[in-house]
């Protein structure tokens, strides 16, 4: 009997059990109202919970009672939380509705004139590593971008010229941080490189267009390079190359890292066996040293430093046309430049960024006799503050300041002139994603200058949309003003602003390994400064000058198709013509090629444990003036432009790379433009000298060697 | 009988209370790791992840659902026609969680390197260059943390023999890891019980690059 009635007990019990169980079931949906599955649903504090199907609906038994949180979770969805009374039955849940999580991952981009470079980016244009293994930028950051769409190349100059926009139209960028004199400064046809080296950089921005309101003092583009962050291990770089060497020392540990170097470059030794068509009487020399240290701060916080010092020059013999005359330029080149950044997340979803940078040039410059000495000096100081209202509207609020002496002398006379800037810039910006595939940023910029005695508002607008899966469409326009360059300034401090406005359409299509970008545009130039007399002696200067520039570049990057191959090709053609400068009618700027094509391949062949290379580069010709044919301004153009490089990265170990790379391996004589003599001979005929390359070919062979506790430490970021 | 009815009911009540009474998470994460060890498909492992996640809710002190979790995803990306990059990025996530309940762990830190991996794998040419020499470093950091942790021992050994193969050197080097991180299996297998809950997985991988060493 006793047995009986323990048994009763029990299944009494037993049946209270399952009688206390709730059913909970429903469907989650997606804002489109289709079935979203893999949802995590579940009881908060509790066990009981279950999986969305495919058709979205779920179904699980809790044994719990009374009211009750029901959590609906999912990755890259805003979780929901309802509030549920259990109480033993079949609970049936409305249908639930999940909002997608809009993350950079996620949404669509605005990429209406940018470019990025960074391993992470979704859509690859170029990669970080690609600055340092495309053979015809032999290691110069704006040599790898003068493969990008919207660029041209100016081989005898180097820098990089972007829509038909001069090279100063360009503004150059370090932690958002606005760098003087990025170039180094050269003399005759001795093209320049970037001062800084692309192993300081984890990634970069490029913009050929339209872009944040963030950056200004830049008619056609914006380079922003961002800096690497903390290090992760300790180690030494050493560099042979056959134009000089460096050593490079790098201590890391979890909160902090610095990285000090010094190189030294000549390329006598170089000249001595390659003969150069430039009759150099000092080969370009140079030597720098750098220090850069990151440390964290806090749980988010990152500050950066970085100093550099650098001295260079050379000297060389150059040809007056019409004459047997020789006249000695002689350059002797010092820079510095020095920035420190800190950059934290604050609670409530602000993100605050403070930076100071300084650049400091001085030009030394004999010409025959003359002797002339430049100083430029550049103080900025900014602050920004984004922040984020949700995962749809963020904000960024700035102000940055100025402060800009410049000044020329002519030493032996004494005589200077010179000006001293303040600018001062309001900026803000503001992102609002309607969803995840449609974008609006508005910008507004306003700048003020104390020695052109303006202030000036530049509106921005862009959008973006994705199409279907893989294809974008994004449109910008905007105002962008931007002082003359210090050489005019110094001469007529009344000049103002020079003013463009960009209107650009863009078409992105990315899919795992191909890229394709196509982007039209049309850009508008008024005030550009117009001056009398030759560009040596420019005389009343004023904002007399305007322009435009229209055109459409393809850009298109396969790393899928073939086998341990990685190519591109860039097609640009621009129509731009512009008073400016002496030209007092609309021409075709000589910067400003119509059709420039470009294309990289590198093949990766493992059992030679090499990397080889190959880069082409053309485009149709340089106009110039020639006084031989009519007095007509831009009248003639050059032979079209070619250039065929090769390089070879050998890694037979992997702490050590051998690198040689060849310019112009055909040998092809390019022509940039001609000097005229001023006067024609006795024949009528104005003589000229061509501008050519320094060379015909440029040969590299550098040796990589990286030294740490960690063997398998790789150098390849060198090349 | 009437002995025998009371013995079983008792028993039967036995059972069912001490059941109850052994822990109600330890009893979970046995339930999840045994769905885990039979996924499928991509379905079943969202399933399992999704059961990691809701002991992982209930536990708040409890790093072991986190890293299940995260395991699982990883796992799941490198088996699945799932979007790789999103399941990484979601498994780094959870492990940076897991990690701020446990620091310095050397499960977690491994775990991480592993998923990193999975991100090289994606794109190694681009991304081998920034990610490789931090998943070595993290590697190193597990073995550190725990020199008796044969999955990091594991996780190196496989760095160290795609390097060797990219290099063309012998894999001499990986094989020497990979004996030493064998041993670390078997003192691993000795402690291993029903109720074990704590990681042992990876030795069929070992087993698999062996074959490369003679």
């Amino acid at each position: 009997m006793k047995a009986k009635f323990i048994l009763l007990i029990y299944f009494i019990l037993f049946q209270t059990v399952a009688f206390g169980q709730t059913i909970i079931s429903g469907i989650v949906l997606d804002e489109k109202g289709i079935a979203l599955p893999g949802v995590n649903i579940f009881i908060k504090g509790g066990y009981d919970g279950a999986t969305s199907k495919i058709d979205g609906s779920y179904r699980f038994e809790t044994e719990l009672e009374g009211y009750q949180i029901l959590v609906f979770q999912f990755m890259g969805f805003k979780s929901s939380q309802i509030s549920i009374e259990c109480k033993a039955e079949l609970l049936k849940i409305e249908n639930i509705i999940l909002t997608e999580e809009i993350t950079e991952m996620n949404s669509v981009t605005i990429s209406a004139g940018a470019m990025e470079a960074s391993d992470e980016g979704k859509s690859v244009i170029l990669r970080p590593l690609d600055i340092v293994t495309t053979p015809s930028a032999m290691g110069d950051i704006m040599g790898a971008f003068q493969t990008l769409p919207g660029t041209s190349t100016v081989g005898n100059d180097g820098r990089l010229f972007v829509r038909g926009g001069d090279a100063s139209e360009v503004g150059i960028y370090i932690d958002g941080m606005r760098v003087g004199n990025a170039y180094g400064t050269t003399a005759g046809n001795v093209p320049s490189r970037t001062r800084f080296n692309p192993n300081l950089f984890k990634g970069t921005f490029f913009s050929t267009g339209g872009y944040s309101a963030e950056y200004g003092q830049a008619l056609s583009s914006a380079l922003a390079l961002n800096t690497k962050d903390l290090s992760i291990r300790s180690q030494g770089d050493l560099s042979i190359m056959s134009v000089g060497g460096g050593y490079s020392h790098t201590l890391a540990n979890e909160k902090q890292s610095i990285t000090a170097s010094a190189n030294y470059f000549n390329l006598q030794p170089y000249q001595n066996l390659i003969k150069q068509e430039i009759d150099f009487e000092a080969a370009p020399n140079a030597w720098d040293l750098e220090v850069a240290a990151q440390k964290k701060t806090g749980k988010n916080g990152l500050l950066k430093v970085m100093a550099r010092t650098e001295s260079g020059g050379m000297s060389l013999w150059q040809q007056l046309p019409g004459t047997d005359r020789k006249v000695l330029v002689d350059l002797k080149n010092d820079y510095s430049y020095a920035q420190a950044n800190w950059r934290t997340i604050l609670k409530n979803e602000w993100t605050i960024f403070t930076g100071i940078s300084y650049s400091k040039n001085l030009d030394q410059i004999g010409y025959d006799s003359l002797q002339i000495e430049r100083r430029n000096e550049l103080i900025h100081i900014k602050g920004t503050a984004i922040k984020d209202f949700s995962d749809r509207l963020s904000a960024k609020f700035g102000v940055e300041h100025f402060i800009h002496p410049y000044s020329e002398k002519l030493v032996r006379e004494g005589w200077i002139r010179d000006f001293d800037d303040r600018e001062t810039y309001l900026f803000t910006e503001w992102d609002l994603y309607l969803n995840k595939d449609l974008v609006f940023r508005g910008g507004l910029r306003g700048g003020a200058s104390s020695v052109s005695e303006e202030k000036w508002l530049d509106p921005r607008f862009s959008v973006a949309y994705q199409l279907k899966e893989k294809g974008q469409l994004s449109f910008a326009a905007g105002s962008f003003h931007q002082l003359p360059v210090d050489n005019f300034r110094v001469l007529n401090t009344d000049l103002q602003n020079s003013e463009s406005n960009h209107l650009i359409l863009n078409y992105l299509f990315s899919k795992d390994g191909f890229t394709f970008r196509a982007e039209t545009f049309y850009k508008s130039y008024e005030n550009l400064v117009t001056f009398e007399g030759s560009p040596d002696n420019p005389e009343l200067l004023k904002n007399g000058g305007s322009g435009y520039a229209k055109g459409i570049d393809f850009f298109f990057r396969d790393r899928q198709t073939f086998k341990n191959t990685d190519y591109w090709v860039t097609y640009s053609f621009v129509d731009s013509k512009r008073s400016f400068n002496q030209f007092q009618t609309e021409v075709q700027p000589s910067f400003a090629p119509k059709h420039n094509l470009s294309i990289v391949v590198k093949h990766f062949i493992t059992p030679l444990k090499s990397q080889l290379g190959a880069s082409f580069a053309y485009n149709d010709g340089y106009s110039f003036t020639n006084p031989n044919v009519d007095n007509s301004e831009m009248n003639s153009k050059t032979k079209s432009f070619q250039n065929l490089s090769l390089s070879w990265s050998y890694l037979p170990k992997p702490n050590l790379i051998i690198h040689l790379a060849c310019t112009n391996v055909l040998g092809r004589d390019n022509v940039f433009g001609y000097t005229f003599s001023p006067k024609a001979n006795s024949q009528g005929i104005f003589e000229s000298i061509p501008q050519g390359q320094v060379a015909p070919r440029f040969l590299f062979l550098g040796i990589f060697l990286t030294l740490s506790k960690d063997k398998t430490a790789n150098n390849l970021n060198n090349l | 009988m009437k002995k025998y009815i009371l013995t079983t009911a008792l028993s039967i009540l036995w059972i069912t209370l001490s059941f109850a009474s052994e822990s109600a998470f330890e009893e979970a994460m046995i339930k999840q790791l045994k769905s885990k060890s039979i996924i499928q498909t991509a379905e079943e492992a969202q399933d399992v992840i999704n059961g990691f996640m809701r002991i992982a809710e209930a536990n708040e002190g409890e790093w072991l659902p986190l890293y299940y979790a995260a395991l699982t995803q990883t796992e799941s990306a490198f088996r699945f026609d799932v979007n790789k990059d999103q399941f990484f990025d979601q498994a780094l996530e959870i492990t940076k969680k897991a990690a701020q309940i446990s620091p310095s762990n050397s499960e977690i830190t491994a775990l991480h390197g592993y998923i990193l991996m999975g991100k090289i794998s994606l794109d190694p040419g681009s991304r081998g260059q920034s990610l490789s020499p931090q998943v070595m470093e993290l590697f190193g950091k597990a073995i550190a943390q725990d020199r008796s942790n044969p999955r990091a021992v594991n996780l190196m050994s496989q760095m160290e023999l795609g390097m060797s193969k990219f290099f063309g050197s012998g894999p001499e080097r990986a094989c020497g890891m990979a004996r030493m991180s064998m041993e670390l299996y078997q003192n691993e297998e000795e402690k291993v019980s029903e109720t074990y809950i704590l990681p042992t997985w990876g030795k069929d991988q070992m087993v698999e690059l062996m074959k490369n060493c003679n």
